[in-house]
């Protein structure tokens, strides 16, 4: 009697002996394809890609993560080094810009505005500049640009030689027909002598002149700055042309006013319109002159240099640390861009990749059922 | 058996193709067998095969002893293969052509051999695919059970569940045959 074990056992070996065999030919031909490390087939593909693709993904990762840190690391000199050609273009304050002074454009104001500047003198100082040719060529260059300029230079000096560096000072300054707005002289030990110099130079002399305050004595530091006031020095012209518009409006009704008291109330919109348009040329003037002038603040000190602030004449220690976080941060915002714009590439591809996984593992399920 | 493919590439530039051949020529019949009893077709069988083991060659410093056996990754590979091969075709399991020729090889082995034989050939037929495949991984490429459930991706005693009604429902149909 045969028992149910005995059949499972005689359909196995039968099962078994249904097996099929691989075709001696085709074994062979697969052997030596395996003993060849199955050759490709096709030429087209590059065969470092293939190496590639058998490599570990783990062994990937660090070449992959050299690669994006030396990208960062490019990125972030360019980057670095453009900052640099800006801040010396722009006057900023750097040792840079001692070995590229500012030309010392500016622009200056519009048209209606140039009779007025013409004398633009100052109390404190009790002397008078012609701008007018400065500003008009400035004009110019700048295509209408008005830019105020201002510096600070910090120069170090022995006790002994504040007065002698003073005196230079006064002669650079007339020199480039500027003007000594207040200056104060202290005398004493090392660390309280010195002295203050508030001077307003032509723009359009400032680098020169800064050249030659900086030739006066050891620069500690030199900082230059530029402010566009284009759009008010505009803005302001406009409303004076508007205003001279509405004086001739005036002048006109005034001609034609027929009676006593029509006549009385143009005359006190006249006066009014003209008090308007006086404030409107005092600002212009006051726009023109600041374009034109520039602000230069000059430092005298005696005593150690670390007194001075920052951005002195040597490159020290500080300077350092400050550079290493700037490039830090110069990297780590490279670092956010390279993966706001690489981060939803990604994204997308890995999406794709699963999407596709997933319906190629669907597909191969429905095959069999 | 070999235990690892990638710990033995570490040792030595060479040990992951050397492991790998011993892997193929340990399995070479069985992936083929199985491949075989899937498609039913001696030629797609060997185009099939072959590229399961080329897919394999080219992911062996991928594989994870971690995850299963190289063995069980192998069949994992063949059964993609296999499926993607189908799935091309646009065809299920059942095909017209044999793998081989059953019929003159039990002819060979006796009356009462061959005529159990085409018996069990004819009820193969009638299985469903999945049923199939579980026999011709168990019976045709040899594997355990728990080799078996890795490949499909599934548990171990329910892959012998599975296993268990296959097999009756083979021999019921082979019952039925006789």
């Amino acid at each position: 009697m045969e028992t149910p074990r005995d059949r499972d056992d005689r359909l196995a070996e039968d099962l078994r002996a249904l097996r099929p065999t691989p075709h001696p030919q085709f074994a062979a031909e697969l052997d030596e394809r395996v003993a060849a490390g199955f050759p490709r087939r096709s030429r087209l593909r590059l065969p470092s890609f293939n190496r590639l693709r058998a490599v570990p993904t783990r062994r990937l990762l660090i070449p992959a993560g050299g690669l994006a840190v030396l990208a960062i690391a490019v990125s972030t000199a360019v980057i670095a080094t453009k900052d640099g050609e800006k801040e010396s273009a722009g006057g900023g304050g750097s040792l840079l810009s001692l070995t590229a002074p500012a030309s010392g454009d500016s622009a200056a104001a519009p048209e209606e505005a140039a009779p007025e500047a013409s004398s633009a003198g100052s109390a404190a100082a009790g002397a008078e500049i012609e701008l007018s040719e400065d500003s008009e060529a400035n004009l110019t260059r700048l295509d209408n640009r008005a830019v105020e300029r201002s510096a600070t230079l910090v120069l170090g000096a022995a006790p002994a030689d504040v007065a002698d560096d003073s005196a230079q000072v006064f002669e650079a300054v007339h020199a480039h027909n500027g003007i000594v707005m207040r200056s104060s002289t202290h005398e004493g030990e090392p660390g309280r002598a010195g002295a203050t110099f508030e001077l307003l130079i032509p723009s359009a002399k400032l680098g020169d002149a800064l050249a030659d305050l900086s030739a006066i004595d050891e620069v500690r530091s030199r900082h230059e700055a530029t402010a566009d006031i284009t759009a008010p020095t505009v803005n302001v012209t406009e409303l004076l042309r508007d205003s001279k518009a509405r004086v001739d409006s005036l002048l006109g009704q005034l001609a034609g006013a027929e009676t006593e008291s029509e006549r009385e109330a143009v005359e006190a919109e006249l006066a009014q319109e003209r008090r308007h348009r006086a404030r409107l040329r005092a600002q212009l003037q006051h726009l023109q002159r600041r374009a034109d002038l520039s602000r230069v603040l000059v430092r005298i000190e005696t005593g150690a240099a670390e007194e001075s602030g920052t951005g002195g004449g040597t490159w020290g220690v500080d300077d350092a640390i400050g550079d290493a976080g700037q490039i830090l941060a110069v990297a780590a915002a490279v670092a956010v861009v390279g993966l706001a714009i690489l981060g939803p590439i990604a994204l997308i591809a890995l999406l794709a990749w699963l999407t596709h996984r997933a319906w190629v593992r669907r597909e191969r399920r429905r095959v069999l059922s | 058996m070999e235990q690892t493919l990638v710990a033995e590439a570490k040792d030595a530039p060479r040990a992951g193709d050397l492991a790998f051949d011993r892997l193929y020529r340990s399995s070479r019949d069985d992936v083929y067998a199985y491949v075989a009893g899937l498609l039913r077709d001696e030629a797609a069988a060997e185009e099939v095969t072959a590229a399961a083991f080329e897919r394999a060659y080219r992911k062996r410093n991928r594989f994870d002893p971690e995850r299963g056996e190289p063995r069980a990754w192998l069949f994992g590979i063949a059964r993609n293969a296999a499926l993607d091969e189908l799935r091309r075709r646009g065809r299920q399991a059942e095909l017209t052509a044999e793998p081989e020729d059953v019929d003159a090889r039990a002819l060979d082995e006796g009356a009462e051999h061959s005529e159990r034989r085409l018996a069990v050939s004819a009820a193969l037929e009638r299985l469903e695919p999945p049923e199939r495949e579980l026999i011709a991984l168990k019976f045709f490429a040899g594997l355990e059970n728990s080799e078996i459930a890795r490949v499909l991706g599934i548990g171990e005693s329910n892959a012998g569940t599975r296993l268990h009604r296959a097999m009756t429902k083979l021999r019921e149909a082979c019952d039925g045959n006789a």
